[in-house]
């Protein structure tokens, strides 16, 4: 209770707020839905809406793997010499800067309409943070303890998995927090021009002015988001809990 | 010439080093053609103030450096080093006991063997009781101890020591003292301890050199006259306090400040 | 107005990037009839009837059936002059599949379409998408129809298949029309609130915008040089003939009526549809939707 309660109450309130402004006329329903109605377009449209959360989780989740999988082995990579972090980096920063708006046409020529567009596009908005935050906890390792390793005469590779790695942990996990998110961004960005999920609902509904429907697909968006949030939070916990001052108790 | 109280054979290892000279990339001498020789099994103390080289010196001798010019030899050529830092350095994610025995699982050792070896060392430094704790539920002290266990699991030949117990309380690095003290007696390794403290050293060891300030250049070179079983009483009793003292007096004269 | 000296500032929200749809709009001199107008082009999805709800544009473009869906909302938007009085928007197709109406469209292949629109969905009432796949509208761009020869996507019918016989590939259009469904497009609309509070400026706007489009449809080309800077992704050939494609679909009815006025069968025929669609959950008013003024 005592964690629900406190970012409970601030929505509740907020909630009611809306609700009545929109009751009473003092902003217009074409512009903010009631939350009732959002509600009610929530349960009207349930079936297409659970079709449409199940797609959209499905791509942002395989992106979201997708994504750390390989941004940390480009992070390896890239942390395992000067020279070659200098000369690729930069183009890692590329998937950061990238528009995903603009080149998510490309990716339909590429990938066609379907699940593997809203995939790519969920992996290209996610997969900078991991590599950034991944490379940073690698290049991070205590000098001391890489001096350790090496006079026991522990091969490069040992030292990466048995203490560059683990070191560099809560680092990861940090870009994984930050990349959970995007991946959603970029699953439902990814289906505006791929046509399915989630965001498709929220392109149709938005032709038809059915601005009720668009934050009913919006809420299940964030819900989504939430989710894996909390799953990165509890693999947080699960795996620092007995080392790692974020994860102690206060 | 060897400590003539160790009972056991001499595990030590003789080092020389000869015109050993080290530059730093802003063309910094921090250490211009010292030569020293260090018999087998001795406890040498370096002295110095801070940016003398003698932190430079220890990571040479480690060989996780090499000298500009100059060598080091050692006898035999080949043997089992151990370094202990300022800080424990223990890997926060595992045990104590999985710590220790670290040096070990890097070497190769199987698990059986690695963590008996591991819990003899713990016994030890008296940590015996703490092997499945993690380094964040152990005090300052005991996580030095852990790495002084750390250190001694492979038995090595030559033990270096940078400035280990500077962070450390009075009393718990009195004690850390007597004990490292003890274990060298019993085991006969070669000790290179580095410090900032002139009671630490002239406690400590048999054989005490003193730097300049600049250029590693050795201001005294002297072998403590002190009993060969130290311990606190050393500190309080008043006759062979004032032994201590006037072994101090002598090594502050050859002190530079910083 | 012009008599009193004051210019009122106003702001024009168009729902697409500037193209010879919007020719008349640009070519107005609003300077004369006392008006201060500010074009603001749009792109992909610019809420326009919503831009005039929160009064965020004095006017704006949108289509007719947007404009009886917002009012059956409650949003009170007024339709002043019609720029499309048949309705260009339709479905092209690869010449080459011969086919021989919009619904053996559907048959096979994809159909890139705005699934909401009001026409999609009669479409699918009527035929069924279940051997069709529905993708959304790449907007303007032809490269996935240009590679596939499967490929139909929606298009106004004098601007998509131009550029698509540009790039070699013949084309068949049937216009939406063709089903019967016609509403008035490309719609100057303004809030009840403006007409209200600014009835003159309204008029000057109606008058200015008028002669806009008599210019324009007389002599396009100053007009299309001008919108082809704003807008360099069309080159200046491609405006010309679409500007002289899309007339029919402007001027039906020279001598009778007024350029760009519209009737109240023709909004009533609309919201029967959308009513029948169940877009709007019964008839409004079609008197309410529009002024000829």
């Amino acid at each position: 209770m005592k964690r629900i309660l406190p970012p409970l109450i601030p929505f509740v309130v907020i909630t009611l707020a809306v609700e009545w402004m929109v009751r009473s006329g003092t902003v217009p329903s074409y512009l903010v839905p009631a939350p009732s109605a959002v509600l009610r377009a929530l349960f009207d449209s349930r079936d297409e809406l659970a079709v449409a959360f199940a797609k959209t989780s499905a791509a942002t989740l395989v992106g979201f793997v997708l994504s750390t999988v390989t941004g940390i082995a480009i992070a390896v990579l890239l942390s395992s010499s000067r020279a070659i972090q200098r000369a690729f980096y930069p183009y890692a920063v590329f998937f950061q800067t990238v528009p995903i708006i603009a080149i998510a046409p490309l990716l339909v020529i590429w990938f066609g309409y379907g699940m593997k567009t809203v995939i790519a596009s969920a992996f290209i908005v996610s997969i900078f943070p991991v590599i950034a935050n991944t490379l940073t906890g690698l290049l991070s390792t205590d000098p001391a303890l890489r001096d350790l390793f090496r006079l026991y005469g522990a091969s490069a590779g040992v030292t990466l998995v048995k203490l560059r790695f683990p070191a560099a942990l809560p680092q990861i996990l940090t870009g994984l927090r930050v990349a959970s998110g995007l991946a959603v961004i970029g699953a439902i960005v990814g289906e505006f021009i791929g046509g399915q999920g989630l965001g498709s609902v929220v392109d149709v509904a938005r032709t038809q002015q059915r601005i009720d429907k668009v934050f009913a697909a919006v809420l299940l968006a964030s819900v989504l988001g939430l989710a894996l949030f909390g799953l990165i939070n509890l693999i947080s916990a699960l795996t620092l809990r007995r080392w790692h001052a974020s994860e102690q108790t206060g | 010439m060897t400590n003539p109280t160790v009972t056991e054979t001499a595990r030590g290892v003789a080092l020389r080093l000869e015109r050993v000279r080290r530059v730093f990339e802003n063309n910094l001498v921090v250490i211009e053609g010292m030569d020293l020789r260090i018999d087998a099994g001795e406890f040498l103390a370096v002295l110095g103030p801070s940016g003398c080289g003698k932190s430079t010196l220890l990571r040479m001798i480690a060989r996780l450096s090499s000298p500009d010019s100059g060598r080091i030899v050692t006898e035999p050529e080949q043997f089992q080093t151990a370094f202990v830092f300022q800080d424990a350095h223990l890997l926060p994610w595992r045990t104590t006991l999985d710590n220790t025995a670290l040096p070990l699982e890097l070497m190769g050792l199987g698990r059986d063997e690695r963590y008996a070896k591991a819990r003899a060392a713990l016994a030890q430094v008296g940590l015996e009781d703490a092997e499945s704790r993690y380094p964040a539920q152990l005090s300052g002290g005991m996580r030095m101890r852990v790495s002084l266990a750390r250190a001694l699991v492979t038995e090595p030949r030559l033990l270096l020591m940078d400035e280990p117990f500077a962070a450390l309380d009075e009393i718990t690095r009195f004690n850390l003292e007597v004990q490292l003290r003890e274990l060298w007696r019993r085991r006969g390794m070669t000790v290179i301890f580095v410090t900032h403290s002139i009671s630490e050293a002239a406690f400590l060891a048999n054989r005490a050199v003193v730097l300049a300030r600049r250029g590693g250049k050795i201001r005294l070179d002297r072998r403590v006259d002190l009993p060969p079983e130290r311990t606190n009483d050393l500190r309080s009793d008043p006759q062979l306090g004032q032994r201590l003292g006037h072994e101090m007096k002598l090594l502050m004269g050859a002190m530079e400040e910083e | 107005m012009a008599a009193c000296g004051k210019t009122s500032k106003i702001r024009l929200a168009l729902n697409w990037k500037p193209d010879p749809q919007f020719g008349g709009f640009y070519a107005a001199a609003y300077q004369k009839h006392g008006l201060d107008v500010e074009i603001l082009p749009g792109g992909a999805g610019t809420p326009t009837v919503q831009m005039i709800g929160a009064g965020s544009a004095e006017f704006g473009i949108v289509s007719g059936d947007e404009l009886v869906v917002a009012r059956s909302r409650g949003e009170d938007v007024v339709a002043l002059f019609a720029v499309f009085q048949n309705c260009p928007q339709g479905i092209m197709a690869h010449a080459s599949r011969n086919l021989a109406s919009i619904g053996d469209v559907l048959k096979e292949g994809t159909l890139a379409i705005q699934r909401g629109l009001p026409y999609a969905r009669i479409l699918e009432k009527k035929y069924g998408f279940d051997h069709v796949k529905v993708v959304p509208s790449p907007g303007g761009d032809i490269s996935a129809f240009l590679h596939d020869e499967n490929f139909a996507q929606q298009c106004f019918v004098m601007s998509e298949p131009l550029l698509a016989r540009h790039a070699g590939v013949d084309v068949k259009v049937f216009p939406v029309a063709d089903i019967g469904y016609n509403p008035y497009t490309t719609v100057l609309a303004t809030s009840g609130a403006q007409l209200k509070s600014n009835p003159d400026g309204a008029k000057a706007m109606v008058a200015a915008v008028r002669e806009g489009w008599r210019a324009y449809l007389d002599d396009p080309k100053p007009t299309n040089a001008h919108m082809h800077d704003l807008n360099p992704s069309m080159d200046a050939a491609t405006f010309a003939e679409v500007a002289e494609a899309q007339k029919p679909y402007i001027e039906t009815h020279r001598e009778t009526t007024p350029l760009g006025s519209m009737t109240a069968e023709r909004w009533m025929t609309l919201i029967g549809q959308l009513a029948e669609l169940g877009d709007i959950p019964q008839a409004i008013p079609a008197q309410d939707c529009f002024r000829n003024i």
